[in-house]
């Protein structure tokens, strides 16, 4: 079994030897090994291929010379006696001419180097026939929601996953998902020479020299309702593509950056379903048993640091409501939250029609009838409190998130940070234990600022340090947690940039009780921004007013 | 002088709304720079290097004072041909850092990012793009680029080529040597000309290019020279120095001046006897970090010898077939294809010039450099030469945690005090 990474890998020539090819999808969580040989910023995919390799005696490796990681996995796998067969394919960025030449040369050193190492010959009978047996002629069918995958490789997973929740991938254009147009190879042809040119027609990608080929597929094909582009993390090349492109793509388009593991399988779902959800507005069509007596609707929101409940009647009054903190089992805390907002509304959980669920919990609470992504509740909650609103920023313990709606309260575009904790309260926790003082009164203090200093560091354990001196020159506590509130800010204002966000703005979220932080971030944005009573609460009540909309919308149940 | 600097880069952020203004704010800057370098701050500095620190200067203005006679190059584009035209190129890295020097980075690294250029990639790339989205980068008249050393080069030409709709070449370079390889550049080479003489409406001439190549073999002489005499002498140095030969030694390389200052130092090497423990640097050094400029600049019990980009081809070029002659300097880099190369290189020059300890920086965003450090490693632990490696970013100051570069780096130095001199 020869494994291989890219689509221009000529694995039918293996192949052809008689020889299994498999295109590596590592399984493997964690990099142990490839953490001893390489930086840890290595691309994550290249670092979990190079674990996957060694930790499950994949001996036989063809890579192509894709990127400078992909390189550098090359040069570290030669030197790793346990591999038996290692081979860089040379392939060229461009496409003329003397391009295809030398990619054939290529694939003949590829096939010299093969029947060198295993002392066996090459047919090229073998070879015409595997790309002969090759063409294929089907199409896929168009859906309801058809969705198209473009940018760096995605995992498989992810094509379920848009499935599960009602889309249809139409298009996956990624590095895993083209296949070459094959085409049949008559017996006068040279085969090696009709299969350069057929690897090199594929759908090219960012390390192509001529790209402008990427886009015209997604601009032709009007039945496209969204792009989802996925790109790797510390993977570069395709964050290019989408800064040039992301205006330029008509349909909505949700970006996903993920590091290849299932590590972030949880904020992944989060995010496609949301976007699935925006892009089919108003035709959610799960089937919801109705218990209740009345048309009470009650929505949770569970969230990593805290959980709210709100109970809302058919006039979309709030009757009750509740905020707890989220202990280690986000199941026991929503049944806190919604035994206090029951009691706090006066009635009894049978009396409700409707439990709807959001937030990170929301996929274990099993009481629950129905779930909604916080993005859609956060909107919905924001939307019925300001209709003048148009941004919602929402900073939680875990991320931060900036959400657009139109005049009708629709999501139109959002961004999550959920790679560090920059920018989101638990950072702003963790200072709070470093400077000894309660993060509730870090928002007072802070406006006694004299000093203006600044913490360049967004990364948590580096502000930490810096912090950590700060204190040792003596500062004082509220010029030090000004300066923190403008690191978040800064954060946050660039996720504002990145979804181009404009007035009126709402903050949500329990840091939106810090008035350090508001204050800081108006500055920066040069906008007011309103908080709610409760911020805490948006994304429940948004969470009853989405169920209270199934209700009234009975064809959907 | 830093207060003035910090204040001009306030100068500069609050009028990122007139990109004209900064455009001539930050030529303005680079020429009051120049100034400055050519008749103050001369203090015990060695006439070479005074003379560098002159000509970068120059370097970096040609092309904004003549943006209509210049072109977007990287490090390791074949910056002859440009000569040769009489064209000056403007080397991105170059320009990164200088506007890091006003510090003016994050600005624009965080313009880059919030059109979604990602976090990771590397700062002196996304310095660049940042001030292409702001405009205030000049409008030159084409971009080249190499394949070679990494991945960023050719997407960030194709992002000025797209943004500023001027044409872009790259120079696909093969990953091994052969004859067809040779070939094949070369006639790359050939329609990269003709690219730039359409964009230019200057016409190239081959004999005027074998001048270049002339001055080129010449200068490698002084620097081949300049090595020799390393070995059992030292230079003073700064990273900032270490730096500006970038310039020399890649795109203003077959310059007369480039000649003039390799001529200067091969003389500068012989008045410095050896002494200290002689350091060597591996990849870009982070020149305004001051653990490491505290450590490192002008010190003579930690010599810094030199850093191994400046020395990634050192032969010369055949003047008679000057465009093979660049392609196979293209093919040969020790940058280029496997790293196997770039290791055996280093282990040449530590070996020559009797090193006592080397750094490595991994720059934030580098795979290219960093995805091999532990290869490089594990092959100067069998020369059991010590490696530190440092993690950092050689623009982007919110990249570099000072405290923690400081203890490793204080902790390396001392470590190699303890073992004594090779
Ligand atoms: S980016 Fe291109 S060369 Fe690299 S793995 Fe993907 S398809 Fe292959
Ligand atoms: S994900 Fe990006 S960096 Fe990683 S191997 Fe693929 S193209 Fe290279
Ligand atoms: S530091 Fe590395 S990634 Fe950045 S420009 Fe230089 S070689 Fe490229």
């Amino acid at each position: 079994m020869t494994g291989y990474v890219c689509k221009y890998t000529p694995n039918l020539i293996i192949e052809s030897f008689g020889d299994r090819t498999l295109r590596i999808e590592p399984e493997v969580s964690s990099c142990e090994i490839a953490d001893g040989l390489t930086h840890p910023n290595m691309c994550s995919y290249a670092r979990l291929v190079l674990e996957e390799c060694l930790g499950k005696h994949i001996d036989k490796i063809v890579l192509v010379n894709c990127c400078d990681a992909i390189r550098r996995l090359y040069d570290i796998l030669k030197a790793e006696p346990s591999v038996k067969f290692i081979h860089i394919v040379d392939l060229p960025r461009k496409r003329d001419v003397i391009d295809r030449i030398r990619f054939k040369n290529e694939i003949i050193r590829l096939i010299e180097s093969y029947q060198k190492s295993f002392d066996v010959n090459f047919s090229a009978e073998a070879l015409r026939n595997l790309l002969n047996s090759s063409v294929s002629t089907t199409k896929k069918e168009y859906g309801d929601i058809n969705i198209a995958i473009i940018g760096g490789r995605s995992r498989r997973s992810l094509e379920k996953m848009i499935e599960e929740f009602g889309g249809n991938v139409i298009y996956n254009l990624t590095c895993t998902g083209t296949v070459p147009p094959f085409r049949p190879v008559g017996s006068l042809f040279d085969p090696v020479e009709a299969y350069a040119d057929i690897l090199l027609d594929s759908y090219p990608c960012m390390r192509m020299d001529d790209i402008d080929e990427r886009l015209d597929i997604i601009e032709e094909d009007k039945r496209i309702d969204g792009v989802i582009y996925h790109t790797v993390k510390f993977c570069d090349l395709y964050s290019y593509e989408y800064a040039m492109i992301r205006d330029r793509i008509r349909v909505p388009i949700l970006k996903l950056e993920t590091d290849y593991t299932d590590n972030s399988e949880g904020q992944v779902r989060t995010r496609v379903q949301a976007f699935i959800e925006s892009l089919k507005r108003d035709s959610n069509k799960r089937m919801v048993t109705v218990t209740g007596r009345k048309d009470i609707v009650i929505g949770i929101d569970s969230g990593s640091t805290s959980t709210s409940a709100v109970i809302i009647d058919s006039n979309k009054s709030i009757l009750g409501y509740s905020i707890v903190p989220t202990g280690a089992k986000s199941i026991e805390s929503a049944e806190k939250a919604l035994e206090i907002a029951l009691k706090s509304a006066g009635i009894s959980k049978d009396d409700a029609s409707l439990i709807v669920a959001t937030g990170y919990g929301r996929v274990s609470i099993p009481f629950a009838n129905l779930e909604v992504t916080e993005i859609t509740c956060h909107a919905r909650g924001a939307f019925f409190l300001d209709n003048s609103v148009r941004t919602i920023i929402d900073i939680g313990g875990q991320d931060s998130k900036v959400i657009r709606i139109d005049e009708n309260g629709n999501v139109i575009d959002f961004i999550m940070n959920d790679k560090c904790s920059a920018g989101t309260g638990r950072f702003l926790e963790n200072m709070s234990r470093v400077l000894d003082i309660p993060v509730d009164r870090m928002g007072e203090e802070s406006l006694k600022w004299k000093e203006d200093i600044e913490i360049s560091s967004m990364c948590t354990v580096f502000a930490e340090s810096e912090v950590i001196t700060l204190i040792a020159k003596n500062k004082e506590k509220s010029d030090i947690i000004h300066a923190l509130n403008k690191s978040i800010t800064r954060r946050v204002a660039s996720l504002i940039e990145k979804v181009g966000g404009v007035k009126n703005y709402m903050m949500t979220g329990g840091v939106a009780k810090n008035t350090g932080v508001v204050r800081c971030l108006e500055e920066k944005i040069g906008e007011k921004i309103t908080v709610p009573k409760e911020p805490q609460i948006v994304g429940s009540l948004g969470a009853a007013l989405s169920g209270l909309e199934k209700l009234s919308d009975k064809i959907d149940f | 002088m830093d207060r003035i600097i910090r204040a001009y880069s306030r100068l500069i952020e609050s009028n990122l709304d007139r990109p004209e203004l900064v455009k001539s704010l930050i030529r303005f800057g680079l020429e009051v720079g120049k100034v400055w370098v050519d008749h103050f701050n001369r203090n015990g500095i060695p006439p070479s290097l005074r003379y560098l620190n002159s000509i970068c200067f120059q370097f970096i203005l040609e092309p904004l004072r003549h943006p209509e006679n210049s072109g977007f190059v990287n490090l390791l584009a074949p910056a002859e041909i440009l000569h040769s035209m009489d064209i000056y190129p403007m080397f991105i890295e170059a320009y990164s850092s200088f506007v890091s020097g006003f510090y003016c980075e994050d600005i624009f690294i965080d313009r880059a990012e919030s059109r979604g250029l990602s976090g990771t990639l590397c700062s002196y790339h996304k310095t660049f793009l940042g001030s292409l989205e702001y405009s205030v980068l000049p409008r030159l008249k084409f971009a080249v680029t190499s394949s070679i050393l990494c991945d960023g080069n050719s997407n960030t030409f194709k992002y000025i080529s797209k943004s500023y709709k001027i044409p872009y070449y790259i120079v696909d370079v093969p990953y091994e040597y052969s004859e067809e390889a040779v070939r094949y550049v070369t006639s790359q080479l050939r329609e990269m000309i003709s690219m730039i003489e359409s964009a230019t409406g200057r016409r190239f001439d081959i004999d005027r290019l074998r001048e270049v190549i002339r001055t080129e073999n010449e200068t490698r002489g002084y620097q081949r020279l300049c090595i020799e005499r390393l070995k059992d002498h030292s230079m003073p140095n700064t990273l900032t120095f270490e730096m500006y030969k970038l310039f020399v030694t890649h795109p203003e390389m077959g310059r007369k001046e480039t000649l003039e200052f390799f001529k200067l130092l091969s003389e500068d090497v012989l008045k410095y006897p050896d002494g200290g423990y002689r350091i060597f640097w591996v990849h870009i050094l982070p020149y305004y970090l001051y653990p490491v400029q505290k450590h490192l600049n002008f010190n003579d019990e930690f010599k810094l010898i030199g850093s191994d980009l400046n020395f990634d081809y050192l032969e010369d070029l055949d003047e008679k077939r000057p465009l093979e002659a660049i392609a196979r300097k293209l093919i040969l880099n020790v940058n280029n294809g496997d790293f196997r190369r770039k290791i055996e290189n280093i282990k040449r020059l530590v070996t020559d010039l009797r090193i006592d300890g080397v750094i490595h920086f991994c720059q934030w965003g580098c795979r290219q450099s960093f995805g091999g450090v532990m290869l490089l490693k594990r092959e100067l632990e069998k020369l059991n030469i010590p490696f530190l490696i440092i993690d950092g970013d050689g623009v982007d100051r919110r990249n570099s945690p000072e405290g923690q570069i400081n203890t490793r780096l204080s902790a390396f130095l001392e470590m190699l005090t303890g073992r004594g001199k090779r």
